[in-house]
């Protein structure tokens, strides 16, 4: 009578284990790609694409940061990693493929007078020490600082391009998205803000009334930043180490190919120019 | 003079419970705002097909089926795991261990720690042991085994103090009827203290559905629809945490999930409560 309890806990962990062992991994190629949470939605889509044109083949990706990407990458836990910089002296070991540049663009609205800002200027802005447009060349009205909220990739790379620290920032409105950062300074006449540059484009040439500031003497435009030349931009990379087997070696194409500029664009990235 | 001061006392404890409702409907606001700014954001984006189709164009188009089943998934065996062990083990620290002794207090101090211990630490011993070590990969059971570990000493405590509420009259009737341990135990003792334990199902289950950093490690990322339990699968959680934070304008569909993960949750608690009640029902 006191067995029977201890019995069937021996059968339910017997059934547990041989199920365990029924449904065990499929077969089929299977491709594991780990890092920046900032590429992973896009390599999501391609995977999708990938996925759907070669029957058979799985691409698993996995969010958790570009350290996580190399780390991953060199201990063979995945067979790319997504990093979304340029690597750095110590990543030699590596080889990276930039399928995406990352570009933001500084905007004000299209009557605001003001032709360009130096990069000092834009961290006297963003730090609360410069309030008024007319100290840089602009009517006599308040500066409306729009910042992204914390977390966004756009405010890492805005922040680490102007070496500033987030808590330092002193802004009016915070958004969240880019069509929120669109929406916002074109409403708002002495509004200054940040947002993607696809979108920034896209939306000045369909005649919201915004205007992109020029920075460092760069023109911004999405030309710029594929060519990487523009200063507010980074390349989103897919990283491998040594030979990639075939079907990685498929991929890693794939996502550099034309074929797949609409799922790059459609992530407001922009398409690199060399394809 | 007295009934004045008495008049004065009777005012000032009107007053009191005046502001002390108001401070209550405040409260009350909190979780309305909550839903029912979900609501209109979310609302317009939910619907069956929302339902029962898997993301595509990384969560800005179709729905959120895949990720409900893998949600269901993990939550399933991290409760497998967690039932028969958690109960287990308070059945054992409630009815053999003798209180005050040192393997009482070891076993104590250990939930206590355990219990206080960071998710993130989880998220990452379990994608160390389990995804690494024990080959299982970015896999439901990765997440759901992860999981487990998390809430043990969560639902442990939970189970152990509604055991402990068990009357000591029982105990005493039971031997005098010469009821043996087991029995006892299963008989009366599990019996009474089920509504606790189905409380503390809703605990663990509720801190399991809101985890996102210890999944996107273990459980991870993957938006396919499960085949088994080593496929990668992402979590409700982390789906909200990736449209909100990674991809522009998924504000809309992360107010529907949330929405989703909110009715899930409070289901959830509507079975343990109902179930509770009638494991107490049939043993009256």
């Amino acid at each position: 009578m006191k067995l029977v309890p201890r019995n069937l806990f021996f059968v339910v962990t017997l059934v547990a284990a041989l199920f365990a062992a029924g449904c065990s991994r499929q077969s089929g190629e299977h491709l594991v790609l780990t890092g920046s949470s900032t590429i992973a939605p896009l390599a999501t889509v391609l995977a999708e694409r990938f996925e759907a044109a070669h029957p058979g083949v799985k691409v698993d990706v996995q969010a958790g940061g570009s350290a996580r990407g190399v780390a991953d990458v060199r201990q063979g836990l995945a067979n790319i990693g997504m990093v979304s910089r340029a690597l750095k002296a110590d990543e030699g070991d590596l080889v990276a493929d930039t399928i995406a540049q990352d570009g933001i663009a500084m905007i004000v609205h299209r009557d605001n007078p003001v032709a360009a800002l130096t990069r000092e200027q834009i961290i006297a802005i963003y730090t609360g020490k410069l309030r008024d447009w007319k100290a840089v060349g602009g009517t006599d009205a308040p500066i409306t600082v729009v910042n992204k909220a914390e977390g966004r990739s756009t405010l890492e790379l805005f922040l680490s391009h102007l070496k500033l620290e987030a808590p330092a920032i002193r802004a009016d409105v915070v958004i969240g998205d880019n069509q929120q950062g669109i929406k916002t300074v074109a409403g708002n006449p002495q509004a200054i803000g940040y947002v993607s540059i696809g979108t920034a484009e896209y939306e000045a040439g369909r005649g919201t009334p915004v205007r992109l500031l020029p920075l460092d003497g760069v023109e911004p435009s999405t030309a710029t930043v594929a060519a990487g030349r523009f200063p507010l931009s980074r390349p989103l990379n897919l990283v491998h180490r040594g030979e990639l087997s075939g079907i990685a070696r498929d991929f890693v194409a794939f996502a550099r190919s034309p074929q797949v500029n609409d799922l790059v664009t459609g992530q407001y990235f922009v398409p690199p120019a060399v394809r | 003079m007295r009934v004045e001061a008495l008049d004065r006392a009777g005012r000032s404890d009107r007053l009191h419970g005046r502001w002390m409702g108001l401070l209550a409907m405040l409260t009350l606001l909190v979780p309305l705002l909550l839903i029912g700014e979900l609501l209109v954001d979310g609302l317009p984006a939910l619907g069956a097909d929302f339902l029962l189709s898997a993301p595509t164009d990384a969560g800005l188009g179709g729905g959120i089926g895949s990720v409900l089943v893998s949600t269901l998934w993990v939550l399933a065996v991290c409760l497998g795991v967690v039932l028969p062990l958690g109960l287990g083990c308070a059945l054992f620290l409630v009815e053999h261990v003798r209180a005050g002794s040192r393997l009482e207090r070891a076993l104590q101090l250990t939930l206590d720690v355990l219990g206080g211990v960071p998710s993130i630490v989880f998220g990452l011993f379990g994608n160390r042991f389990f995804a690494v070590e024990l080959g299982l990969g970015f896999s439901i059971l990765s997440g759901g085994l992860t999981l487990a570990c998390m809430v043990l000493p969560l639902f442990i405590r939970a189970a152990e103090q509604s055991l402990r509420q068990c009357p000591t009259g029982y105990r005493q009737a039971a031997a005098a009827l010469a009821l043996s341990r087991w029995g006892f135990a299963r008989r009366i003792l599990l019996p009474t203290a089920a509504p606790g334990i189905a409380l503390g199902v809703v605990l663990a289950s509720g801190r399991a559905l809101a985890e996102t950093a210890v999944l996107l490690f273990t459980a991870g990322y993957v938006t396919r629809w499960p085949g088994s339990w080593f496929d990668s699968g992402r979590t409700l959680a982390v789906h909200i945490y990736d449209l909100a934070m990674n991809v522009s304008g998924g504000s809309t569909n992360a107010a529907a999930t949330a929405l989703v993960l909110l009715v899930l949750a409070i289901g959830i608690q509507a079975l343990a409560v109902a179930l509770g009640r009638i494991s107490r029902g049939v043993s009256a």
